[in-house]
């Protein structure tokens, strides 16, 4: 389907990240936002409130981000498209209204500005932090959609892809960006609407009384309806069957909540994409995600200027993460290094899928600029120097 | 529940309101066949998120009638129910009072009696309680709501009228039925049906009694009746108001015949 050309700002903009952001959502056709105000995602919601009117949008101010969420939900089954947007402290209070998302297989779009922590940390200041509270933050089994945009570009890009993800798997999606990517300003493309691919909802067509909300279809996603049509439907966060009638026991609790994983697993390989520069011939590659990515792409240069080949693999999904690509390259190259704004989070999932077969380098960027690369040169060419592949995580002190 | 099921089933054919407008999400289970016979749509969400849930499907289509039933309203669902009455969310609120967290064996809410008098005999609460109670009424309508009204789940009539009268009212609607939950007098046996009657007979129905006065206490009959019913712009009015000023003709009103 092709976007509605309806408030679709066609051209080349200076925008900051989070503009950017809402100017993806109302393209993908979303008209819901519910929210609390947060630094640094506070310029999402009052951007989005600026065009609200024109597209005929709403949005509503909550009293918490539990509640902001719990909205969300609630509009998305009336046939909207929504999103929240917040960072950490409020990702936190979202948590358990994440859990419901998944199990009520709602479709929506939850963009987390990470800013650093724990607790209230420093509001504005870019941090990474919050990876694998997306991926494990809400209790119990599920997989996830996370998308990790760096630049303003891609939080336009990103956040379409992130609703037509959403529709598509129904489920919810978050967008990990950064208060860097969110507060940079760069050049950005809006394409004209027909350009724009949009992924419509998955509606129910069948007879009224034969709709079973959680029955799934051929490609294993149960399709919708809206509420208010006389469909007669009852849903339920206990673990429940196609009916969406509550049945507690182990049988049912395998036949709900097992799809809910395979839903997503069976289709990793049309979810994840990521970003290959230079890797082909490369010695070394930087695995790398929203800003710290950017710092890559210049390491490499450098790198290559003074003899050594680095590649670079940044990951535009990283829940589900692509595995499968991680152990084709551990195989080949002699190191990854791992950028990051945090103490190490991502360079877990790296390690994981090596397999020992390659030296994995973390570089935290918890305290320096995003844009120092000296630190990740002088990593790549420590790890340049070992002769085998070490076991665990190396990190170089310099 | 059921004799509450039976006066909202009443209530929604006396209103005249097409069950297939209504959606209901609870933080109580209802019996999922029971709501088929009813004809709306039921979401069962998280304890006490319902009035949030529920401000998310009005929104999204202001043509809803939306009913939250709730069942801990006043502890982990207090802030939801505070700011949806200051905004006067178009919602009714069916607060289902127990005065224990029944399901989890008899934990003291914070809308129990408390007096020396009281002696639950539930493992969560050996010694019962001391905390003082909220009076649900009182605590809706200082936060804006424009139609109150208390019932024990036995006046089965009242109850319905009340809930077709506030089905056909925009704004936030708050009707508490206090139903029986486990062991509370000392003096009436465990079972349900006995404290049912003990609640009906031992209440008495004031209309228009001030909120103030209407709190529950174990020496007193408790006051049952309707208690505030007035007009105030809702959210969705508020929001096409405000934004009409502003932005005059450029901005399309929300909300359909309900709004």
């Amino acid at each position: 389907m092709k976007a509605s050309t309806k408030g679709i700002l066609t051209g080349t903009h200076n925008l900051s990240g989070n503009e950017a952001c809402v100017e993806g959502a109302i393209a993908a056709g979303c008209r819901f936002l519910s929210g609390y105000p947060i630094q640094p995602a506070i310029e999402i919601m009052q951007r989005f409130l600026e065009r609200a009117p024109e597209v005929e949008a709403t949005y509503v101010q909550m009293e918490d981000e539990i509640s902001a969420l719990a909205a969300l939900l609630g509009a998305v089954w009336t046939g909207k498209k929504g999103i929240t947007a917040t960072s950490g402290p409020g990702l936190s209070l979202m948590m358990e209204h994440i859990g419901l998302g998944v199990m009520l297989e709602t479709p929506c779009v939850i963009v987390d500005v990470q800013r650093v922590g724990p607790s209230i940390g420093i509001p504005n200041s870019p941090g990474q932090g919050d990876m694998m509270q997306a991926r494990w933050g809400s209790h119990g089994d599920y997989e996830i959609i996370a998308l990790s945009p760096s630049s303003p570009q891609e939080m336009f890009d990103f956040t379409i892809k992130a609703f037509n993800l959403s529709e598509r798997y129904r489920t919810p999606v978050a967008i990990m960006a950064d208060e860097y990517v969110a507060h940079i300003r760069e050049k950005v493309v809006i394409p004209p609407a027909k350009e724009i691919k949009i992924e419509p909802r998955n509606y129910y067509k069948g007879p009224k009384d034969k709709y079973l909300p959680f029955k799934r279809d051929k490609n294993f996603i149960p399709p919708m309806v809206d509420i208010g049509n006389g469909y007669k439907f009852h849903v339920t966060g206990l673990t429940h069957d196609d009916q969406g009638y509550p049945i507690m026991n182990e049988e049912c609790q395998e036949y709900n909540v097992h799809p809910l994983m395979w839903k997503i697993r069976r289709y990793v390989d049309d979810i994840i994409e990521f970003q290959e520069t230079k890797t082909e011939d490369a010695e070394v590659v930087i695995v790398s995600y929203g800003a710290p990515s950017r710092t890559a792409l210049k390491a490499i240069k450098q790198a290559r200027k003074s003899g050594i080949k680095v590649g670079s693999l940044k990951l535009d999904t990283v829940w589900p993460f692509p595995e499968k690509r991680i152990t084709e390259l551990a195989k080949k190259v002699k190191a990854f290094v791992v950028p990051e704004m945090n103490y190490g989070q991502i360079v877990l999932e790296v390690e994981r899928c090596s397999y020992g077969n390659a030296n994995v380098v973390f570089v935290s960027y918890a305290e320096k600029e995003v844009d120092n690369i000296d630190d990740l040169l002088s990593a790549i060419k420590q790890v340049i120097k070992e002769k085998e592949a070490r076991k665990g995580i190396i990190e170089y002190h310099t | 529940m059921n004799p509450i099921i039976t006066a909202f089933a009443k209530g929604i054919k006396k209103s005249g309101v097409k069950p297939s407008r209504i959606s209901v999400p609870s933080d109580i289970p209802f019996e999922p066949e029971v709501v088929k016979h009813l004809g709306v749509d039921f979401f069962h969400t998280i304890r006490g998120r319902a009035i949030a849930f529920g401000t998310g499907l009005k929104l999204g289509n202001p043509d809803l009638i939306v009913v939250p039933f709730i069942g801990d309203m006043m502890t982990i669902g207090g802030n939801h129910f505070v700011h949806g009455g200051r905004r006067n969310m178009d919602l009714l609120i069916i607060c289902v009072n127990n005065f224990v967290y029944r399901e989890i064996g008899g934990k003291s809410a914070p809308i129990q009696k408390c007096e020396k008098e009281q002696t639950t005999t539930q493992k969560f609460s050996p010694y019962s309680t001391f905390e003082k109670p909220f009076n649900a009424t009182h605590l809706a309508n200082s936060c804006g709501a424009v139609y109150t009204a208390r019932w024990t789940a036995l006046h089965t009539d009242e109850l319905a009228n009340s809930i077709a009268e506030a089905l056909n009212k925009r704004g936030f609607s708050v009707i508490e039925v206090l139903l029986p939950g486990p062991n509370y007098y000392t003096s009436i046996k465990e079972t349900d049906s006995n404290l049912l009657n003990f609640y009906y007979k031992n209440s008495v129905i004031k209309n228009g009694e001030a909120p103030r006065f209407v709190t529950i206490t174990p020496k007193e009959k408790i006051i049952v009746g309707k208690f505030i019913d007035k007009e105030r712009p809702t959210f969705i009015e508020q929001y096409n108001a405000q934004l009409s000023k502003t932005l005059g003709d450029k901005f399309t009103p929300h909300g359909g015949k309900n709004g």
